[in-house]
């Protein structure tokens, strides 16, 4: 009975988790156009360090980020578990986000969301606003607005 | 009645009512006589209120038959045509419109009765004809006289052509076809009731008839008769060589005919129908007028297709036959279609070149070039070429649509700044890609506000100078090889550089020794600066300093340019150069370090090969001579970040690219050959410096970055 009225009352969302390292990362399903390995990227000159250039995706071309880059993480050579998370925010203007690994596709329950502190917003530059407590351990959840939307304009 | 589904049919042809009333009712306060003029506000005046009703818009049905009203008084001649009168119906315009954009809107026309308006019309109609209102059903019964019904209704007389009226000049051809032996018939032609198809078979009467000599004149209009705008009736009147009982054996040869009346005409008696003589004299006044109504309107009239023509072949005939034609509605035919089926189109468009180009990479690769393949590379590309050409040309409007409404704004700003200044547009027919037209309308109606408010002088001011009271104003809109050049200026006093150049020290945006070795150009750029006003005081129609930085900004992301020319005393023009197509370009292949780059074909002048030795260095900057000109040059490497992999013993690769009159030298490692490009964002995220202006898609599916040589320059 407990089980049917948390199935009613809580709604699941359903994310992709993927993995920076050692820490998961989950991305709304809605969002996510396309999954695909790496491809060959082209520079774009004088662009922001965390844009790795442009692919060609099916005829389109795309910018792509490095999620790790974005992050200030380490800089990591890719493998054949890296992939690009296309992702649209506007049906207009795709992006493709590089990380490590997709680990799997999750649902987790509004329940099981959490706001994250003001600190660790603060730290994350607004990327990561909520958390995902999961059987599986946490799983940040991306503001991908801010991940890749309006950049801080620089002057 | 569900009228929704007909709601963009509506909109549509509002809007083109409203403009048709736009411009005749310019002409109309030009030429307070033109009939024409008259005639052509009325038809659409009637249809706009007919399909306001129709549409359940009562506010706008009420508004639109007041003006109706007004203008049928006009016509008949009980109402002069005044400048106060003419404001108020321009308002009244404004009001119209107004209720147009409601309904585009929320589809509904919006709660505001105009009240004002309205009450102002009617007093100066009364004030003018000494009347009250005018009964409504005058005003109504008017179009239909027009379309030749009342004759119709004149009774048991079949001879209707009797009381046609025929203008002088079809009079004319007559008489003097009559003198030259042949003979002149009128016929009243009376179809079945029961006929399906009337046009057709009237169509089939009149070509009959035109197989054994001309037809003059008919009644209704001959675009009328094509649209079915008659009863079962139909009066016409036609040179012939034949006798006149062969010529009815025409008629009557023609299926569901069921009787025609007619009888031979000499060159007095062709002189009394329906009265002509006595409207020779008004008629030939009109006629006059005619010609320039239909000189203004000429692109209008030029899209009329041939089967208005049909009817009237020869020369004669035609001159004849302008009368009847210039009454018609003056509308440009046009097809509605879907932007978004467009996009599509133009998206597979761009996917089929990306294949062609797949195979031709695969053809100059492969050992395996067989002459089978490379006809089908040649095939798909004449296709493509084809297809593309196609395409290109459903996006290709007339800017027209951009400029139409510029009259009117001028005429405004005439009443507003009290100067005297007329607008004189040449090449409104020049196309571009829809999308262009739909963005250049503002940057368009900033420059002509400035030329009507910094530009033009007052009338007195002109006097004492020795010019025309009257300013001048012009848009000049042409084709140069792959641009369309839009030319906007006016012969008034022109940019006083000196004064801008002091503005630029007062404003300390540069100090007055550096703003004093800037050359003219230099100074008139600061123009373009956002923020930088010019004008002494603020009005409502310039001078915030929001005009030209937008005008440029608007214009540089459509891919184009803005310069200007300017004479002190004399006037300025600024010309604005636009690219012809935006998605497909032909674009020079060139390798920098190991990436590949594309450099527009437009934009590159040159290729030189430049020897090391010959690179000379002026304040530090490195520049080459050629020819006599001195260029800078400018090391792509650098500018992009890359290692040259070019050997210093070796000549340099020069792409020479120009901007206007500048020029620069690109300095490239490789030439790879020339390339139809398709041109694709590199999306909102990534911030380029303005270098790379795009993205395209190579044969191999690598990615080449498309440099925009203006930003080098």
């Amino acid at each position: 009975m407990d089980e049917l009225e948390k199935y009613v009352e809580d709604k699941a969302t359903q994310f992709i988790v993927v993995n920076l390292g050692i820490e998961h990362y989950g991305i709304d399903i809605k969002y996510i156009d396309n999954i695909v390995k790496v491809p060959a990227i082209r520079r774009v000159p004088n662009i922001e360090d965390y844009f790795k250039g442009v692919i060609n995706l099916r005829g389109e071309v795309i910018p792509v980020m490095d999620l790790r880059l974005r992050f200030t993480m380490e800089e990591l050579d890719y493998t054949g578990k890296t992939r690009i998370i296309i992702v649209k925010l506007d049906p207009q203007a795709a992006i493709g986000l590089i990380v490590d690994e997709v680990e799997q596709v999750m649902d987790i329950y509004d329940s099981q969301i959490e706001k994250v502190s003001a600190e660790k917003k603060e730290e994350t530059n607004g990327y990561i606003t909520t958390v995902g407590k999961t059987d599986r351990g946490l799983v940040s959840i991306l503001n991908l607005a801010a991940v890749i939307g309006e950049k801080e304009q620089v002057f | 009645m569900d009228t929704s589904q007909y709601l963009g049919i509506f909109l549509d042809e509002s809007r083109e009512h409203i403009q048709a009333l736009s411009d005749q009712m310019m002409i109309l306060e030009q030429e307070p006589e033109n009939q024409d003029a008259i005639s052509e506000i009325f038809r659409a005046a009637h249809s706009l209120k007919g399909m306001a009703g129709t549409m359940g818009y009562k506010r706008l049905q009420h508004l639109t038959h007041v003006t109706e009203d007004c203008f049928s008084d006009i016509r008949s001649g009980s109402m002069a045509v005044t400048s106060e009168l003419m404001d108020v119906l321009f308002q009244a315009l404004d009001a119209i419109e107004g209720y147009i954009n409601n309904i585009q809107e929320s589809t509904d026309e919006g709660d505001d009765d105009n009240e004002n308006i309205v009450n102002e019309i009617n007093r100066i109609r009364n004030a003018a004809t000494g009347k009250g209102d005018a009964p409504a059903a005058k005003a109504e019964d008017k179009p239909k006289d027009e379309e030749g019904d009342a004759p119709a209704e004149a009774g048991d007389d079949k001879a209707l052509y009797r009381n046609m009226k025929l203008d002088e000049s079809a009079v004319d051809v007559m008489s003097d076809a009559i003198d030259g032996g042949k003979h002149v018939y009128g016929f009243t032609v009376y179809i079945q009731e029961s006929c399906l198809l009337k046009a057709a078979r009237a169509f089939l009467v009149i070509k009959a008839l035109e197989d054994m000599g001309e037809v003059i004149a008919t009644d209704p209009s001959s675009q009328d008769i094509e649209d079915e705008k008659f009863d079962f009736s139909f009066s016409l009147f036609t040179i012939c060589d034949n006798d006149i009982e062969t010529a009815k054996a025409a008629i009557m040869s023609v299926s569901e005919i069921e009787d025609a009346v007619g009888e031979e005409f000499t060159s007095e008696t062709i002189r009394t129908v329906g009265g002509a003589s006595d409207e020779a004299k008004t008629e030939e006044a009109e006629e006059t007028d005619d010609t320039e109504a239909v000189e203004k309107t000429a692109p209008a009239v030029k899209t009329e297709t041939a089967p208005a023509a049909k009817a009237e072949t020869s020369p004669a005939a035609k001159e004849a036959g302008n009368k009847p034609q210039a009454k018609k509605p003056v509308i440009s035919k046009t097809i509605r279609v879907d932007i978004d089926k467009l996009d599509t189109l133009m998206n597979l468009v761009s996917e089929l070149i990306i294949a062609k180009n797949t195979i031709v990479s695969a053809a100059d690769g492969g050992e395996s070039s067989s002459q089978t393949l490379n006809e089908q590379v040649e095939y798909l590309e004449s296709v493509t070429t084809n297809l593309h050409e196609a395409v290109m040309k459903v996006r290709m409007v007339p800017i027209e649509s951009a400029v139409n409404k510029f009259p009117r704004m001028v005429r405004d700003l005439e009443k507003k700044l009290d100067k005297k200044m007329q607008l004189t547009i040449t090449g409104e027919e020049t196309e571009l890609d829809r999308t262009v037209v739909d963005e250049i309308g503002d940057p368009l109606m900033h420059l002509i506000r400035n030329s009507a408010d910094h530009g033009l002088e007052h009338p007195d001011e002109r006097a004492a100078k020795g010019k025309p009271e009257m300013g001048t104003i012009f848009l000049n809109a042409y084709q140069d090889g792959n641009s369309v050049i839009i030319e906007v200026g006016d012969d008034g006093k022109g940019i006083d550089v000196e004064a801008v150049r002091a503005k630029i020290v007062e404003r300390g945006l540069a100090s007055e020794d550096t703003a004093a070795q800037f050359t003219d150009k230099e100074v008139i750029d600061y123009l373009f600066d956002p923020g930088f006003s010019m004008a002494k005081k603020v009005t409502d129609i310039s001078g915030r300093g929001v005009g030209l930085d937008v005008v440029k900004s608007n214009i540089e992301s459509l891919g184009g340019d803005v310069s200007v020319k300017t004479k002190l005393g004399e006037g300025s023009t600024w010309i604005i150069r636009l690219p012809l197509t935006l998605a497909i370009i032909q674009a020079l292949m060139v390798i920098i370090g190991e990436e590949k780059y594309a450099i527009p074909l437009d934009s590159i002048q040159t290729i030189e090969n430049v020897a090391s030795g010959d690179l000379k260095l002026v304040q530090g900057k490195e520049v080459i001579q050629l020819r006599g000109t001195v260029i800078p040059i400018v090391r792509m490497s650098n500018i992009l970040g890359v290692e040259s992999t070019h050997n210093d013993a070796e000549d340099m690769i020069v792409v020479i690219v120009k901007k206007g009159d500048s020029l620069a030298g690109l300095v490239v490692d490789e030439l790879m050959g020339q390339q139809e490009v398709v041109i694709k964002s590199l999306g909102k995220y990534i911030n380029t410096d303005r270098v790379i202006s795009g993205a395209t898609i190579l044969g191999d599916g690598e990615v080449a970055l498309i440099i925009d040589a203006n930003a080098l320059i």
